[in-house]
């Protein structure tokens, strides 16, 4: 059967972009690239190289900024160490060309993983900052360093040869540089469609999901950042090679801007608006230099940087998607009008396009059309069948502990939120985590879940201490969660966001997502999520942007997502608030199932009844202190309970809690 | 298909269109076709320069730019070479050695140029000589240092040897019975090797280099230094740099109240240095070439008519009078357009022609090149000046 | 000994210009969470404009009043064009966005000072020696306008109902509200304190440092690592730290090497962060949920 046409045209992603619309595209590429050298000017000629050798290093940010999200004012130094790195094994060591291009590319993917190792550690201005300084302490030190040949560097290394043909003018140059920016943004492409390149974008849109569901992002992001620093010291080889020296310069501040703004122009995190940015900002600047001297008279020097000021400023207030915006509104209205004229013979049939999204396998859709189609009704017509059972993973047996909280206290300055909690919870069975506002069960799970450190005591999961730890860690052993306010990964789909449960069972790396052998992998995956969607009967908006969705359907898709990582705790933050009855209803059933099939489940919840009537047994906190433990019944009738969750007066809140459940 | 070719043709649009923006006059770019064909012959004779226009060697830069095209303009209004116009393309490499090895390719790839002049100081023509040497253009750097022609076919320059330089300041202090020496030397390519100069020049003369200091040509604060060199153990301080910042090196030694007899080199042969300088600059002895105390030569100095032509015609133009540099700038045009003159611009013959350049008076001296002497200038090119009230005198040892 | 001195001497002015600038950064960091990479040319733009209006004839303290002036009112007009025009001020987006700021000032004053470096006449007063070490005197005027401004941004903050609503606009912009500043009014009145502080560096810095159009940029980084010492929210803390910056640059100029000098800073600023960042971050425990 077909999933239903409703895909997420807009500005979201689908979940398979347009494998065609970017092999069309590589190929016009290829094809501008082998005719340029016999049309160009000399003058534009130059550009067009020069664009193509800042290209690789503005792929390289254009990756760490919209991928793994951090921004770099140093990435001149990865590109000066690449450019120094070549020269020297060319000039010092003679080296053959190949040889001492790995070597640069190397020596820069080495320097940003010693260095990033600590700085991405660091978050935000911290981060940027860092990195400017880097940038200037290479500048320096290879101006001081006799064997960096000080402020004159490194020069007279001759030219490349290809099969016996020296690459010495700007035609073949280009030719011979041009291919590797292909091969790059083949490359670079890849890996924002791989699972590390998902896992990345969905820390972007919610870093603390993405963790939660296994995703170690420093560890992906050091490698980006490193992987970045080789793009980047490509880029430093053929500089090298172009300029026949490399000096200080190269590992100036105003290197770095232009970088920066070659991406911020094409659109941060799109690969292709990377290189058209190179070729913008290589031309401004040819430009500039010829047209501020004529308005103004005496005009000297680096005079083009009141361009890049202006257009910085520019497109960050005006246009913060920069290039990639433009072609996608543009795209999509182009669209729009051609199917508002078709005849509309099928929604899937007009959906075609080459701004990315549309997908290889049969779920297109109309862009821009509200999801309104995908209703409810639909979902409850299905009910008729109970939901399917997801896989879940039961390491240990029923009854004994898979959780152990002992001690967890968190104090705030002088408020202690929570204090020495211990808990147990068995293998197999409901746990209900109830108390009044503030009495501290979101702190407690977030303590739990490793979103938060506590000030003492241990989290014990599967016999593994886990608290303080990132929530990585428990998330990779089976414990996950969902969000009392919803962490939906927006920028892609609702296949997208439960295909991201599946990130613990993935296996591929950043190399095989680079160089596309991982589909199988990834369709493998792809399939379990549409069959847990279809469960949940979410089946029929799986090609919907997550966030087009209405409120209890994100909640819905959150509970998918947790389950398609086969955890063996599900913690569930307050997951009944916001659905209707039908909803409840039918989540409840699912949680009932899957303890019956062995999950162990915890869930916080402001419905009393929802919990009495679900849980096997609750836990009842008030002020940080848990006040409270046992089977429903008994919690029920705890008096403390009922003083402490409903107010002073006993028999007040005896009734007021009574008037609630028949409520509920 | 319907939707098929419409999928074709958007990426064929968008290829064609960016195919488009990049054509031009459709020049070639595989390789210019290096000179001595009959396209070339019948054109203007194209003379590249690449200078410090901008930057920390403005200073220098800016009076050989406004030589060159006061020079350019006069051998064109006087009928060019062998009636055929010269056409000057004037590039600013902003005083950084790439943009000087840009400037240079692109001279040498786009505009096709016969003769390269530049660049202004010693690390951008470094820079410049593997890709003049690789393509084989007769080029005349304006800058100092030795290491600029040393062992080259093609590069040639007219600004005084450092060696030389050095030898006049040594010989006066040995003269005046200094032992000990302190260098505060310029951070780049024109102050690099100057330390192993003095300590082998010294060798002979008795004195020997006790402490070394650098700076960069863009540094404003000097205290560091001046302050090390002020308890270094030294009978007299060189220094060692280019305007502005060894003039502004000058005022710091003398606030910071070192009282050590002083020399600079021949890169404060400007009034810029003055300017920077300030009355810190009164005492200060530096070997320069015979422009800035034109006035005190006599009138039997086979150099002064040239000077005192060049010092009228460039007053007129530009409103203020030439420094050394202009000075320099003038005599690598000199140099290059007898030799076009007398060979044309096929590169090997103009290469010999330079080469066998002999007795040609300049401003700097007088030239006289040969295939293994590609700076044609001696010790006699120098004489001593000392600053004085604003000025540069000459100085009697 | 006397080149201790000297040095430390050296050391003290220099830092007392990061320190300005550091306060500067301080003061709009904590009201927009913004470290404004254009605060350095703020100096620049005071230096180059008060020495333009000395050249035009008009007497030194006339000149850099209204430079000082022109300045913040610059740095006021920049937060209500660029900063404030942006809803979402993510850090990527004022990093950005300020950087943007930064290079249109140098491009600016490139096409109106030109690219070299020039020097404001030295404010009255003779230089002397103590001891063997001599202090320029305005090294002192340095030290003074460190003492002045950055202590008159101090007291504002501390002593002053205005002072401490906008420290605490940023936390909490109900109690701001109640002393009857807007965030609006807050944001432009530390753009202003930011301006006015840069401006007074800049000014008091440029006889001996000079002023070019590309100065700012690094005389702006070393206010941010002075300020990071200072935890980015404590102004004593940052002046103690500018001050301290500025010392170990020069010895290092002095006993190392004069090439690092410039280097020293971001050495300093990584090795801090990685050392502790926990204790340099504002609130460590932020909840992340």
């Amino acid at each position: 059967m077909s999933y239903l046409n409703k895909a997420a045209m807009r500005s979201k992603t689908g979940f398979w972009p347009n494998n065609r619309g970017t092999i069309l595209g590589i190929a016009a590429f290829a094809v501008v690239i082998a005719i340029v050298p016999f049309t160009a000017s000399s003058s534009m000629m130059n550009i067009a190289v020069f664009s193509m050798i800042f290209a690789l290093p503005a792929i390289g940010l254009s990756l760490l900024m919209g991928l793994a999200g951090q921004v770099s004012l140093g990435q001149a130094a990865f590109f000066a160490i690449g450019a120094y790195t070549h020269a020297i094994l060319l000039q010092k060591f003679e080296m053959p060309g190949p040889v001492a291009a790995v070597g640069g590319v190397v020596a820069a993917m080495l320097a940003a993983l010693l260095v990033g190792l600590p700085m991405l550690r660091l978050r935000g201005h911290y981060l940027a900052l860092a990195t400017l300084g880097l940038g200037f302490i290479v500048m320096i030190a290879v101006r001081e360093w006799e064997f960096t040949g000080r402020t004159t560097g490194i020069y007279g290394y001759g030219r490349p040869e290809v099969f016996g043909i020296p690459i010495d003018n700007n035609g073949l140059f280009f030719w011979f540089v041009a291919p590797f920016v292909l091969i790059g943004l083949v490359l670079a492409l890849n890996l924002t469609r791989s699972r590390a390149g998902r896992a990345l974008s969905a820390v972007n849109d919610s870093e603390l999901a993405a963790e939660s569901l296994g995703v170690n992002t420093y560890a992906l992001r050091v490698k980006v950042f490193t992987l970045s620093a080789g793009f980047a010291g490509l880029g430093g080889v053929f500089y090298a090679y172009q300029v026949q020296i490399v000096s200080p310069q190269v590992a100036e501040f105003h290197v770095s801007v232009e970088l920066l703004l070659m991406v911020v122009i094409g659109g941060l995190g799109s690969v292709w608006g990377a290189v058209a940015g190179a070729f913008i900002v290589e031309l401004l600047s040819e430009g500039l230099r010829d047209l501020i001297p004529a308005i103004i008279p005496g005009a000297t020097g680096e005079v083009q940087l009141i361009g890049y000021g202006l257009v910085l400023i520019l497109v960050i207030i005006l246009l913060p998607g920069g290039l990639y915006q433009v072609v996608k509104t543009a795209w999509a209205a182009i669209t729009r009008r051609r199917a508002d004229a078709a005849a509309k013979p099928s929604p899937a049939e007009t959906a075609d396009g080459g701004s990315g999204d549309v997908p290889t396998r049969a779920f297109g859709g109309l862009p821009g059309e509200p999801p309104a189609g995908a209703s409810l009704d639909e979902a409850t017509d299905a009910a008729a069948s109970a939901p399917r059972i997801p896989t879940v993973s039961t390491p240990v047996a029923a009854g004994e502990p898979i959780l152990v909280v002992s001690g967890l206290t968190k104090r705030y300055g002088g408020v202690v939120a929570v204090d020495g909690v211990n808990l147990t919870v068995p293998a197999g069975q409901i746990m209900g985590l109830i108390g009044p506002n503030g009495a501290g069960k979101t702190t407690c799970f977030n303590m739990i879940t490793g979103a938060i450190a506590p000030t003492s005591g241990t989290v014990r999961f599967l016999g593994e201490e886990i608290q303080g730890r990132k929530p990585h860690v428990g998330a990779e052993a089976g414990l996950t969660r969902t969000f009392q306010n919803l962490q939906v990964f927006s920028s892609t789909d609702v296949v997208g966001n439960v295909y991201m449960g599946r990130y613990r069972k993935g296996r591929a790396g950043i190399l095989r997502g680079m160089f596309g052998l991982q589909g199988r992998e990834q369709y493998a995956h792809e399939e379990i999520a549409r069959d847990i969607l279809d469960s949940m009967r979410l089946g029929d908006v799986a090609g919907l942007a997550a966030g087009d969705l209405p409120f209890g359907r994100q909640r819905m898709m959150e509970v998918c997502r947790a389950l398609a990582a086969e955890p063996a705790l599900l913690l569930l933050d307050e997951p009944m608030a916001g659905l209707s009855g039908s909803e409840r209803e039918l989540l409840a059933q699912l949680l009932r199932a899957l303890r019956d099939a062995g999950l162990t489940i915890v869930l916080v919840e402001h419905d009393v009844a929802q919990v009495m009537a679900l849980a096997d047994s609750v836990a009842v906190l008030d002020d940080g202190v848990l006040i409270a433990h046992g089977d429903p019944e008994s919690v029920r009738n705890d008096p403390a309970v009922i003083v402490a969750y409903l107010g002073t007066d006993a028999e007040e809140a005896e009734a007021e809690l009574k008037e609630l459940e028949e409520h509920a | 298909m319907h939707r098929a070719q419409r999928r074709l043709l958007v990426p064929a649009a968008v290829a064609a269109s960016i195919a488009l923006a990049l054509t031009g006059c459709g020049a070639s770019n595989f390789g210019g076709d290096s000179g001595g064909d009959a396209a070339a012959e019948d054109g203007p004779i194209k003379i590249g320069a690449v200078l410090d226009i901008t930057g920390v060697g403005a200073n220098l830069g800016v009076p050989e730019q406004n030589t060159l095209n006061m020079l350019a303009e006069q051998l064109n209004a006087d009928g060019g070479i062998d009636g055929r116009e010269v056409e000057l393309i004037i590039k600013d490499n902003q005083s950084t050695e790439d943009g000087a090895a840009k400037a240079t390719t692109q001279l040498i790839e786009n505009d096709d140029v016969d003769l390269i002049i530049g660049s202004s100081r010693t690390g951008p023509s470094l820079a410049m000589r593997p890709l003049v040497e690789a393509a084989q253009v007769p080029t005349i750097s304006v800058a100092a240092n030795a290491a600029i022609v040393d062992g080259s076919e093609w590069v040639f320059k007219t600004a005084q040897n450092d060696l030389v330089v050095l030898e006049r300041i040594l010989d006066d202090a040995e003269s005046k019975g200094y032992t000990k020496i302190a260098l505060v030397r310029d951070a780049t390519g024109f102050g690099e090797g100057i330390a192993d100069i003095i300590t082998e020049l010294g060798e002979e003369r008795g004195i020997t280099l006790t402490a070394t200091e650098s700076f960069e040509p863009s540094a404003t604060d000097f205290t560091a230094q001046m302050t090390n060199i002020r308890a270094a153990d030294a009978d007299a301080v060189i220094i060692w740099g280019i305007t502005p910042s060894a003039g502004l090196a000058q005022a710091a030694y003398v606030q910071l109240g070192v009282d050590k007899p002083i020399y600079q080199s021949h890169g404060v042969a400007n009034d810029a240095f003055f300017e920077a300088a300030g009355p810190a600059a009164d005492g200060v002895i530096a070997p320069m070439g015979r422009l800035l105390v034109a006035d005190e030569l006599s009138d039997d100095d086979p150099q002064k008519p040239v000077i005192d032509e060049f010092i009228a015609d460039y007053t007129e133009s530009f409103g203020t009078s030439p420094s050394s540099f202009a000075g320099h700038a003038y005599d690598a045009w000199l140099v290059g357009t007898k030799a076009l003159e007398a060979a044309g611009t096929e590169p090997e013959a103009l290469r010999d022609a330079i080469e066998s350049t002999t007795d040609l008076v300049g401003i700097s001296g007088i030239f006289t090149m040969t295939p293994e002497n590609h700076s044609g200038l001696t010790a006699d090119a120098l004489i001593m000046a000392l600053a004085e009230g604003g000025r540069w005198t000459l100085y009697e040892e | 000994m006397t080149d201790f001195l000297q040095l430390t001497v050296a050391g003290l002015s220099q830092g007392s210009v990061y320190a300005l600038l550091a306060v500067g950064l301080i003061a709009t960091y904590t009201v927009r969470h913004v470290v404004n990479i254009a605060q350095g040319d703020y100096a620049t733009l005071a230096g180059l404009g008060s020495i333009s209006l000395v050249t035009a004839g008009l007497p030194l303290p006339v000149a850099i009043l209204i430079a000082l002036v022109t300045v913040t009112l610059a740095s006021v007009l920049i937060e209500r064009l660029v900063i404030s025009r942006v809803k979402n001020l993510t850090t990527l987006v004022s990093i950005i966005l300020t950087l943007g700021v930064s290079t249109l000032l140098q491009a600016i004053m490139l096409l109106i000072w030109g690219a070299e470096a020039k020097r404001l006449p030295a404010f009255p007063g003779s230089d002397l020696t103590l001891g063997g070490v001599s202090i320029r005197s305005q090294e002192l005027w340095m030290l003074g306008a460190l003492v002045v401004v950055g202590g008159g941004i101090l007291l504002f903050y501390e002593k002053t109902r205005w002072g401490k609503a906008l420290r605490a606009s940023a936390e909490q912009p109900v109690a701001a509200r109640i002393v009857g500043i807007s965030p609006a009014i807050a944001s432009m009145l530390a753009f202003a304190i930011a301006g006015f502080a840069g401006a007074a560096a800049g000014v008091v810095s440029s006889p001996i440092y000079l002023s070019i159009w590309s100065g700012g940029l690094l005389l702006g980084l070393k206010g941010f690592v002075a300020a990071v010492l200072g935890g980015l929210v404590s102004f004593r803390a940052a002046i103690v730290g500018a001050l301290l910056l500025g010392i170990i640059e020069s010895y290092v100029a002095g006993y190392v090497a004069s090439g690092w000098k410039d280097a020293v800073a971001f050495f300093i600023l990584i090795i801090v962060l990685i050392i502790r960042p926990a204790g340099l971050v504002l609130r460590p425990n932020a909840v992340r949920v």
